[in-house]
């Protein structure tokens, strides 16, 4: 079979009208929500609830209801912290490195990326909050004058986290608002309800889809998006500093920021690549998210996943090429040591899962692709659990190694974050379009008009040239 | 005054009438015009309303003023007592029959910690564990504050004067009825409660006192007789001997006076003066405290010891030409073989004993029998060792303790009726007596039961009456333990509750009268018969007023009376017959001393209890301890159970598999398993006082013939550190790879005082080192003399106001005392060799946990001092997660009120509390401070006396408490500091030296006295 790469594939499937994919994508906000919704609902609800009740038990009680001892300070907390953060990852890696590199795919997931981006950040900021012995004092973490006279610790990788994290945040939404202003203003158009007409008409900031506004979001959108993509790259840097600062064997290495950011981006494709699933079966979007997008962001994770595969043997590797007995204990430990079970669970899901994906059928088959993502984000959340517990577990002196055992406190917040996450996306999916309207609208057929052809030969109806588009 | 502030305001340039700038301005100090209408437009209606708004708010906020309680200054301000500053008052710690001389501080009024006198001439300043923590005893909650009258199981208050009069009379009447008083007390070290006891026997005639000791030297005592036919067991010149063999002996723990064998025994592992070192030689079936310390360690049980012993006695009577005979045994040689043993090893021993023979000591431990004393009293003898005796100075007792015979006796009266009145004085014998008495039972046939207690306990539950005592620190006393040596005790706060002393109880009762009671009353006794008894002997050029008050403040009175006595003839008859131990295929089982809890009447110290084992550091447990491979043999692991059965006596027991553990042999520590202890000590561990028997040839504390078996379940013992098996090569010797213990042997030493240099890896930096000028503190830890025995843990808990967390949370790994004894293995499982290493925070010049934290909560010292400021802590863990030492701890719990229910958050335990250490709270991050509290009150005292605060004026309390004089602490910017050396010494190290934390705890290497051929 003969492929023309320089032709570029339709990234939705058929040729809905622009009218077909507003009502598509405005459907679920235009109806009551079902049965079914308010069952996954209480379900998330319950998740939180018992996250709660967990952090309540914490709050009342102390630290101590959870595992945690000593030597092993941060166990499920930070675990869960990098992990959510991970998680955060992949939404603005889509919309904003994607938008950069002109990938037309990303437009049917950008909006839906982002928007789990925000809740992932959201959940994954409690955790360094609530993981201090003092919650009520965590406060001291944020540089604030006061009557002290005392600052923050600017050395200390905790507080580059506090900023890395606020500032991905705020960028983060201001990028995801500024994308959904023209999708708001037509959903005020559309809208009959009174109080649905005025709080879109607030939140679209008087948007009237005239050209000279285009021409202004399209800039801003360029700029922001400019401005997201370091960060990118430097949010799970900074996280991966907490650890690659401190001179803990197995923490104390180079590689990590690298690694922790194809980590990062791995865990948040997975974690879209399995939401959108659902999202495009149930709400009929198996059209604007294809097929094709899907196989493209298991490219994507087969590619990071390889990476982070990289990383583990590069670890290994320096750790014997380091000639350091502790660093080289740390790893022989993690693979033979009492923790092994956690090691290989991690490399089974996040180093051998991925590589079926150089299967096209694997790429392609649908429940495969996400039984590998579930794969994918367990053998995640068991990377961080492997680099923080078993190298806090047995550290420098023998004489201060300690097992760490979760308590179902410790379990009841990590299903707590899991039910914030998804209350959040739950509510998110009945009051906002999940797939952005007018990025979608422009890539169906016909939404990008040519005015001569480059190659000078004919060209067929149904594809769009490759090659610098003309916004 | 005036003129010279003047003069001297003048002379300053910043004194602001020198300086040209502000003279130059206005009066009011203001330069530049003065414009009206800069000022506020605010009206003056304007000004009144926000004036009273603002007070008002004042006012609010002043509202949340918390009233924590009344305080009340002193009305009439005693003499001796400054608010802040600490009294100390000389005194004797009776925890033991050892009798030490203790030094109590007392702030406000109130004894917070106690340490060693160090004018004592016997324990020199320092104290056990158990003295240590012993403060805690005074504040436990549990503590039985008023008589107690129990009738039909009901148990009631009762008045002092209500109890005396039944209790008088019923004396009266048991006296004229011709039954017996019986009185059962501990070993009697007090010649002035001597004297009560008499003078009560005098009143009452038919009085009997029964004495007893669960922990006693009566093997070694009736073996002495029978060697040298007298009664006075010789001290040992430990710090005179240059070779030591010792049969299951723990003379570093326990055994004897331990604390001042400590002092000797370390003063010959004195590398840091390059002191000639001992060589110490352990034959022991246990894994001992003291065995760990050894050179060479011949794994034997206690029933091979006796033939190993006897062969090494033809061996040496061979060598010697000696004609002592000997019961036919088996050759040396034959020994060695059937037990195993290092023939290199055991050649060498002989060597050393008979070429270093009159300079060599060979002992037998305490829970030995009869036999072993006979054959090790006769070794000392064929090789000249009775030169090691002291014959200056003996251990003294004001009584001898009964016999078994004689306890059997009373309780054979107390069955029959013949005991009218039982008083305990302050003894437990339910508890404590072997099942064969059936104490407990012949008890309820004694009319009126008496215990004299400071805790409610078995016995006394079963007793008619309750009668609080006094502690320690709030009692009068004197005590002669050694020869010419004369402690006295005085009380050093009122009693807390409506308690008296066991002799002014006695005084009332000899006195017949209930009203004879007033709070002076044994007070004024004992100055009575000091003045009258004592002094007079003592030729004292004082008056007897300034003599009394002078000796009670130096706590001691020496005499010096003529003790020289020379060692009586050896009786070669006394070997004729030795017991002969039958080695059987079966199990032995050998009951030992715990470390801490004394005979378990220490029970309910929480800060005892969590004191990690010296070997094992299980904590809050005992446990039958048992070798890897027997362990194998059961089929069982740590934490599983066996049953053990001796004569009928059965027990069930968790497992512990303790490497250098004798194979078929049992070890388990007496003193647990208290089933009315208090909210603390209830049900710790196991009660293994059931298993003993009454008597036998080989003593009450080893029995062969044992039955064992695994049964089912399981049974969680915690310790503060893991157990690694020695087999696992993952984990094996890694405190020698990575450089936390350093080693080498004696002899290395002494050839090539360097060897270890190339091991130093001090890493250059790139960072602009901080300079530290004036004083910069340090420590200094000497390895070769740290036995291991916790006692600066102890102390440190005491002085810190560190919480007790319990057992459940040591198992989950939150321990939270600051300084720990690490303990490492090497070797194999049979012969592990130990090392043991206290870790505190090493006060790193760049210190991990400080750049880390993201509050700046932790920072450092221009002294050197790595600071924690709990009050900026949010508990962020990442300075522990950052610590190569893992010293820092993290209050996961308010600990005060988790454990037990908020037990230690009752009155009066805050009275405990060291006021001048903070009581975190929950969620900080604490760790050792280097005693900042003692460092700044030695700056103000040296500030007040208006000189440079010098290194020596600062003794942290894990120093102050370490009885082998293994820590310094001092100004490592002073070179001729004793911590400068260390750091400067050929055997300084630092741990971890390689990450380059650049500590400021120098440890000195662990050298062992081996031969050198042994490093191949």
């Amino acid at each position: 079979m003969i492929v023309d790469y320089t032709k570029e594939i339709s990234v939705i499937d058929g040729k809905p009208s622009f009218a077909d994919i507003e009502n598509v994508i405005a459907a679920p906000l235009d109806v009551k929500p079902d049965k079914k919704y308010f069952i996954a609902l209480s379900i998330t609800l319950t998740m939180l609830a018992i996250g709660g009740i967990s952090l309540g038990l914490t709050f009342y009680y102390g630290i101590g209801m959870w595992g945690n001892n000593q030597p092993v300070g941060w166990a499920f907390d930070i675990t869960n912290f990098v992990f959510w953060i991970g998680i955060g990852h992949a939404g603005t890696l889509i919309s904003a490195i994607l938008f950069l590199l002109r990938q037309k795919w990303r437009n049917g997931i950008s909006r839906f990326a982002e928007g789990m981006t925000i809740f992932a950040v959201l959940t994954a900021g409690i955790f360094p909050l609530i993981h201090v012995g003092r919650s009520w004092l965590a406060g001291y973490l944020f540089p604030y004058p006061n009557e002290h006279g005392i600052w923050v610790n600017f050395i200390s990788p905790l507080v580059w986290d506090v900023f890395a994290v606020s500032t991905y945040l705020t960028v983060s939404l201001v990028f995801w608002y500024i994308g959904l202003i023209p999708d708001l203003a037509t959903l005020r158009d559309r809208t009959t309800n009174k109080i649905k007409k005025l709080l879109y008409s607030v939140f679209s900031l008087g948007w009237r889809h005239s050209s000279r506004h285009w021409h202004h979001y399209e800039m801003v959108y360029l700029v922001l998006a400019g401005f997201a993509t370091p960060l990118v790259l430097s949010v799970h840097t900074i996280v991966s500093f907490d650890f690659a600062t401190s001179v803990l064997p197995g923490w104390h290495t180079t590689i990590f920021p690298p690694y922790f950011v194809a980590g990062a981006v791995f865990s948040g494709f997975a974690m879209v690549q399995n939401v959108l699933i659902i999202v495009r079966k149930i709400f009929n979007f198996e059209h604007i998210i294809t097929v094709k997008t899907l196989e493209r962001m298991n490219k994507v994770m087969l590619l990071t996943g390889s990476m982070v595969g990289y990383a583990y043997g590069m670890e290994f590797f320096i750790a014997w090429y380091s000639g350091n007995p502790s660093e080289q204990f740390v790893f022989i430990n993690r693979a033979m040591g009492p923790y092994a079970w956690a090691y290989w669970t991690m490399v089974s899901c996040n180093v051998i899962s991925p590589q079926l994906f150089w299967f096209k059928k694997i790429r392609t088959t649908i429940p495969v692709m996400f039984v590998i993502g579930v794969f994918v984000n367990v053998g995640m959340w068991f990377e961080r659990f492997v680099i923080i517990v078993t190298s806090l577990s047995r550290d420098f002196l023998p004489s201060s190694w300690r097992m760490f055992t979760p308590t179902l406190v410790d379990f009841g917040i990590l299903i707590g974050s899991f039910g914030m996450f998804f209350t959040f996306l739950l509510l998110f999916i009945k009051t906002m379009p999940v797939v952005s309207i007018s990025e979608v609208k422009a890539v169906i057929f016909g939404a990008q008009p040519k005015h001569h052809h480059d190659h000078g030969s004919k060209e067929e109806p149904e594809t769009i040239r490759s090659g610098v588009n003309h916004v | 005054m005036n003129n010279t502030q003047d003069e001297r305001n003048r002379k300053d340039p910043g004194y602001p009438g020198n300086n040209p700038e502000v003279n130059e301005t206005d009066t009011d100090g203001v330069t530049g015009s003065f414009d009206i209408t800069e000022l506020s437009g605010i009206s003056r209606r304007k000004f009144l309303a926000l004036l009273s708004a603002s007070t008002a708010f004042a006012v609010a906020s002043c509202s949340n003023y918390r009233d924590k309680g009344e305080i009340v200054s002193y009305n009439k301000k005693p003499e001796e007592v400054i608010p802040g500053v600490a009294n100390f008052y000389a005194s004797t710690c009776t925890g033991c029959h050892n009798t030490c001389g203790i030094l109590i501080k007392t702030r406000e009024g109130r004894p917070v910690k106690v340490d060693g006198n160090p004018e004592h001439p016997v324990n020199k300043g320092k104290i056990c564990a158990t003295g240590q923590a012993g403060v805690l005893n005074l504040y436990d909650p549990n503590r039985l504050k008023n008589p107690v009258r129990i009738s039909d199981g009901i148990s009631s208050k009762a008045a002092w004067s209500k109890a005396d009069d039944v209790i008088i009379s019923a004396m009266n009447s048991t006296q004229n009825s011709g039954k017996h008083i019986a009185v059962l007390t501990h070993s009697i070290q007090s010649p002035g409660t001597l004297k009560v006891y008499n003078e009560f026997k005098t009143k009452y005639p038919n009085a009997r006192f029964y004495s007893y000791e669960v922990f006693n030297e009566a093997n070694r005592n009736s073996a002495w007789k029978k060697s040298y036919d007298s009664s006075i067991v010789p001290l040992i010149k430990w710090d005179e001997a240059e070779i030591i063999l010792s049969f299951e002996g723990d003379f570093l723990s326990g055994e004897g006076h331990s604390i001042e064998t400590i002092r000797m025994f370390a003063s010959k592992r004195d590398a840091f003066n390059k002191v000639e070192f001992s060589r110490f030689y352990q034959a022991e079936g246990s894994m001992s405290a003291t065995g760990i310390n050894s050179d060479y360690r011949f794994r034997l049980r206690p029933d091979q010891q006796q033939e190993f012993a006897l062969a090494l006695l033809s061996e040496l009577n061979k060598k010697l030409n000696n004609s002592l005979s000997v019961s036919n045994g088996i050759s040396l040689a034959q020994a060695v073989k059937k037990y195993n043993l290092s023939e290199k090893n055991v050649n060498r021993l002989v060597t050393d004993l008979y070429e270093k023979r009159g300079r060599a000591i060979v002992y037998a431990g305490s829970r030995l029998p009869e036999s072993m004393h006979l054959i090790v009293n006769a070794l000392n003898e064929v090789l000249g060792n009775t030169k090691l005796y002291n014959q200056e100075q003996f251990p003294v007792s004001s009584a001898q303790l009964s016999t078994p015979q004689e306890i059997d006796e009373l309780v054979k009266n107390m069955r029959d009726g013949n005991v009218g009145v039982l008083i305990h004085v302050d003894t437990n014998p339910v508890y404590h007596f072997p099942p064969e008495y059936n104490y407990a039972e012949a008890l309820k046939k004694v009319p009126l039961a008496l215990s004299l207690t400071e805790q409610e306990n078995e016995t006394s539950s079963v007793c008619a009456y309750s009668l609080p005592l006094n502690h320690n620190l709030e009692s009068w006393g004197d005590y002669n333990t050694r020869t010419g040596v004369y402690s006295l005790q005085q009380p050093v706060i009122n009693p807390l509750y409506k308690t008296r002393q066991k002799e002014a109880v006695f005084l009332v009762w000899s006195s017949g009268n209930k009203n004879a009671w007033k709070e002076t009353v044994y007070h004024e006794y004992l100055l009575n018969s000091w003045e009258k008894d004592i002094f007079p002997k003592l030729n004292s050029p004082l008056e007897f007023k300034t003599f009394w008050f002078t000796a009670l403040e130096n706590g001691v009175v020496l005499t010096s009376a003529d003790n020289q006595a020379a060692l009586p003839r050896f009786k070669k008859e006394s070997l004729a017959s030795l017991a002969k131990l039958n080695a059987p295929d079966g199990f032995v089982m050998l009951f030992k001393q715990n470390h801490y809890l004394g005979d378990g009447r220490f029970a309910n110290n929480g800060w005892l209890q969590e004191l990690p084992h010296p070997v094992s550091k299980v904590v809050w447990d005992n446990y039958a301890a048992v070798s890897p491979a027997t362990g194998k043999e059961l089929g069982v692991k740590n934490n599983d159970k066996i049953e053990v059965t001796i004569n009928g006596r059965r027990q069930q027991l968790p497992v512990f598999l303790q490497p250098g553990m004798a194979d078929k042999m049992i070890a388990v520590e007496l003193g647990y398993g208290r089933s009315k202890a208090g909210d603390v000590g209830t049900d710790v561990g196991v009660n293994v006082n059931t298993l003993l028997g009454k008597f036998s040839d080989m003593g009450i504390y080893l029995y062969s013939d044992v039955k064992v078996q695994k049964v089912k379940g399981s049974y969680k013992l915690v310790s503060t550190q893991e157990q690694h098996s020695l087999d696992e090569l993952l984990v094996k010797d890694l405190h020698l790879t990575r450089g936390i213990i350093r080693q080498g042997t004696y002899n290395e030493f002494k050839k090539n005082p360097d060897f270890l240099e190339k091991d130093k890896r001090e890493q250059p930096t790139i960072i602009k080192e901080i300079e530290y000028k004036g004083v910069k503190w340090g420590m200094g830890i000497d390895l070769n003399k740290c036995i291991g025995c916790n006692v600066c843990v102890a102390g440190c808990d005491v002085e810190n106001n560190i919480p007790v967390v319990g057992k459940d949370q040591v198992d989950a790994g939150r321990v939270m005392q600051w300084v720990r004894v690490d303990r490492y293995y090497s070797g194999t499982p049979e012969e592990p060799v130990v090392y043991t290493q206290p870790m505190l925070c090493q006060h790193c010049d760049t210190a991990p946990c400080e750049n880390v934290c993201p509050v700046a909560a932790t920072s450092h010292s221009p002294d050197g001092l790595n600071q924690m400021t709990y009050n900026r802590c949010v508990g962020t863990r990442y300075c522990s997660n950052n610590c190569p030492y893992k010293v820092r701890r993290f209050n996961f719990f308010n600990f005060r009120d988790h454990f037990a229910d908020g037990y230690y958050q009752q009155e009066p335990v805050e009275l405990a509390f060291n006021p001048e250490v903070t009581v975190r709270s929950r969620g900080v991050m604490e760790k050792c401070t280097f005693c900042i509290q003692r460092i700044m009150e030695s700056r103000a005292v040296a500030i007040k006396e208006n000189r440079p605060l010098k290194g020596s004026d600062v003794q942290t309390a894990c120093q102050q408490a370490c009885p082998s004089k293994a820590i310094e602490f001092g100004d490592v910017n002073d070179p001729e500091s004793v911590v400068s050396k260390y750091r400067t010494h050929e055997l300084g190290y630092h741990v971890l030296a390689d990450i380059n934390t650049r500590p400021n705890v120098t440890y000195l290497a662990k050298l062992r006295n081996t031969f050198p051929e042994d490093k191949e």
